[in-house]
């Protein structure tokens, strides 16, 4: 018991030590990204980075970091589940931010001497939480606060559009590849469900949960007024969108379905909680108020 | 095994009786399933109608396929513990249909599924063949290598495709019936290569009943053993890489349902092969009713192919107990 106490004190100054070494003393504000190398391991903190103006500081980035354009002439070094560790290496990054939930690679990262941040975004308030984690991290703070500022204008701006309209429910979907057994739909509380209220629908999907996946029989019984399937890469291919159209055309009964209001939007924004889910709120608002974009009142 | 003159008699009440089994089992499933006690509007209950249907007529002609294949590998290796899923073969048919959809085209995936399977047959045939016979140990082995390998092979492709591809992969790799985009037309193959292959077995089960009493045996009696096999591959391939381009790789159907006929009909082919059509068809639907009653208490329903494999789990350990020491012993 005496040596599990001993272990545990010493964590615990360890941690405190650890904690004092990056959240009291700021790190050193770094201009023109001569020391600070950042990888960012994940699509919306690499947008992120961008928008806070870090781009520059930008060393590395994941297979599936696409945006902004310039993103893409950074070398990818995988993702947070399989990383080129030895590619990471030689990038001689100092810091990398990813979304993840595990924490081996953040071991990983630290025991090379990486400041390594694990950040969340699976809803709105939490995607603001990483944007203020990175500008604590690198001495940006005012960019953070002006990130967050403009983001709550833009998706205030889309709520300003769509106020005083019906809200209908909407059913936001991913396609499936092989098979369209079931689709995978925003749950409430995730940041698409969010996204959906800002542009003026309410979630079809009744319960609280991350990425649920419904089959017929369920989609049938919520009965969604419209219905947003999200078909990016290659499932946005003009084939498999008109097969998409077709799998729905299957159940009239839904109202969504009865009345053409089958979406199949192939921007992958829409689901990335970055820098422009205000655009991805007025996409969706376009979509469930059409009204909207033909400028009606 | 003797082999007794069968009556035109016997035979036509093995195929009504079977036919009504099934049939009492659809109706049944489409009663329950189509959630008459949930009522909004006609055009709702024509959805779930049609959800029912498509889920009833899906599993029946994949049942009735597998369940036919399980029986003509598990005769002609003579070897119980053959079935698709074991011995590759629904493997192969996967691994066709995944690189036909992700690199080639959605619609090639039968074809596709199709050549996987009959090439797995064909591999697994010639390591397992030790100087013209069938070693069961080999077989099996050769079977759980074979799969292995198919494993890693989808494994790698997975690795190659976006994370929500490979989701995708993931979750069609566990078998389903019911989808949203109802494919009828391949059902309909399905089914026509179903009743084809019963139709064939038919004519070919005089010679399974030969073959499972001993190839010497067989061959002494004028069955052309290596044609037998040849044509029955063929044909087992051809029906499981179709099931698996419907719906999946969806396991343990092709073992169960052979060998409960067995127990209640004794060995004769001439009554199985028309009892596994419709007892398979049966077996199926019913496991895609109850992954539609479970809807109800658990959201998402766990897949049939999850369902079957964990029962055929437990049955697959109880025939290695069983019959297995049998085999194994003779040969």
């Amino acid at each position: 018991m005496r040596r599990y106490d001993t272990v545990l004190f010493l964590l615990c100054g360890l941690s405190a030590i650890l904690s004092a070494g990056c959240g009291e003393t700021e790190p050193p504000e770094m201009d023109g990204g001569d020391a600070l190398r950042i990888l960012s391991l994940t699509p919306n903190v690499t947008e992120m980075l961008f928008a806070m103006g870090l781009g520059d500081s930008v060393v590395g980035r994941s297979t599936w970091c696409r945006y902004p354009p310039e993103a893409l002439a950074l070398p990818a070094v995988g993702d947070t589940l399989h990383i080129n560790l030895q590619q990471v290496i030689a990038l001689e990054p100092t810091m990398a931010f990813m979304i993840t939930g595990r924490t081996g690679i953040i071991r990983g990262l630290e025991a090379r001497g990486i400041r390594a941040v694990a950040l969340r975004s699976d809803t709105l308030p939490e995607m603001f939480e990483s944007i203020r984690t990175i500008g604590r991290e690198t001495g940006r703070e005012e960019a953070a606060r002006r990130l967050i500022e403009r983001i709550e204008a833009d998706l205030e701006a889309v709520r300003r559009r769509v106020a005083g309209r019906p809200r209908p429910r909407a059913l936001f979907a991913f396609p499936m590849t092989i098979g369209s057994a079931r689709i995978m739909v925003a749950g409430r509380g995730t940041f698409v469900d969010a996204l959906l209220e800002v542009a003026g629908a309410e979630n079809a999907f009744p319960d609280r949960a991350h990425w649920p996946t419904v089959t017929p029989q369920k989609a049938i019984a919520m009965r969604p007024e419209v219905i947003i399937i999200n078909a990016t890469g290659d499932s946005g291919a003009p084939d498999r969108i008109e097969a998409i159209r077709q799998a729905w055309a299957n159940w009239p009964s839904i109202p969504a379905v009865a009345a053409g209001r089958v979406h199949v939007l192939t921007e992958a924004y829409l689901t990335i909680p970055g820098p422009r889910v205000g655009l991805a709120a007025g996409r969706l608002a376009e979509a469930i108020h059409p009204e909207v974009k033909e400028g009606r009142p | 095994m003797t082999l007794h003159p069968l009556s035109a008699r016997r035979y036509a009440l093995t195929v009504l009786v079977w036919a009504a089994v099934w049939l009492a089992v659809s109706v049944a499933a489409v009663a329950v399933g189509s959630r008459p006690w949930v009522w909004n509007s006609w055009a709702q209950a024509l959805d779930y109608l049609r959800d029912t249907l498509y889920g009833v007529a899906t599993a029946s002609v994949v049942g009735g396929a597998l369940a036919l294949s399980g029986l003509a590998f598990q005769a002609l290796l003579r070897n119980p513990l053959a079935s698709p899923y074991i011995l590759g073969v629904s493997g192969g048919a996967s691994l066709g249909v995944i690189l036909s959809s992700l690199f080639v085209s959605v619609l090639l995936q039968p074809i596709f599924g199709f050549f996987g399977a009959l090439v797995t047959v064909g591999i697994v045939y010639t390591i397992a063949q030790r100087r013209g016979r069938l070693d069961p140990y080999t077989l099996i082995l050769t079977g759980v290598i074979v799969n292995a390998f198919y494993g890693a092979a989808i494994m790698l492709t997975m690795g190659l495709v976006s994370p929500e591809t490979r989701g995708d992969i993931a979750y069609w790799m566990m078998g389903n019936i019911r989808r949203f985009d109802l494919q009828w037309g391949l059902a309909a193959v399905v089914g026509g290569l179903a009743v084809g292959t019963a139709v064939i077995f038919a004519f070919l089960a005089k010679g399974f009943n030969l073959v499972a009493v001993g190839e010497d045996t067989a061959g002494a009696l004028g069955v052309r053993v290596d044609r037998l096999r040849h044509v029955t591959f063929v044909v087992a391939s051809l029906v499981t890489g179709a099931a698996v381009a419907l719906v999946g790789p969806i396991g343990f159907v092709g073992l169960i349902c052979p060998h409960l006929l067995r127990v209640l009909l004794g060995p004769d082919h001439r009554r199985l092969v028309p009892a596994c059509l419709f007892f398979g068809a049966a077996f199926l639907v019913l496991a895609d009713l109850a992954t539609s009653v479970l809807e109800g208490v658990v959201s998402p329903p766990p897949p049939v192919g999850v369902l079957t494999a964990m029962a055929g789990g437990p049955f697959f350990i109880y025939l290695l107990r069983t019959r297995w020491r049998k085999v194994a012993k003779v040969q």
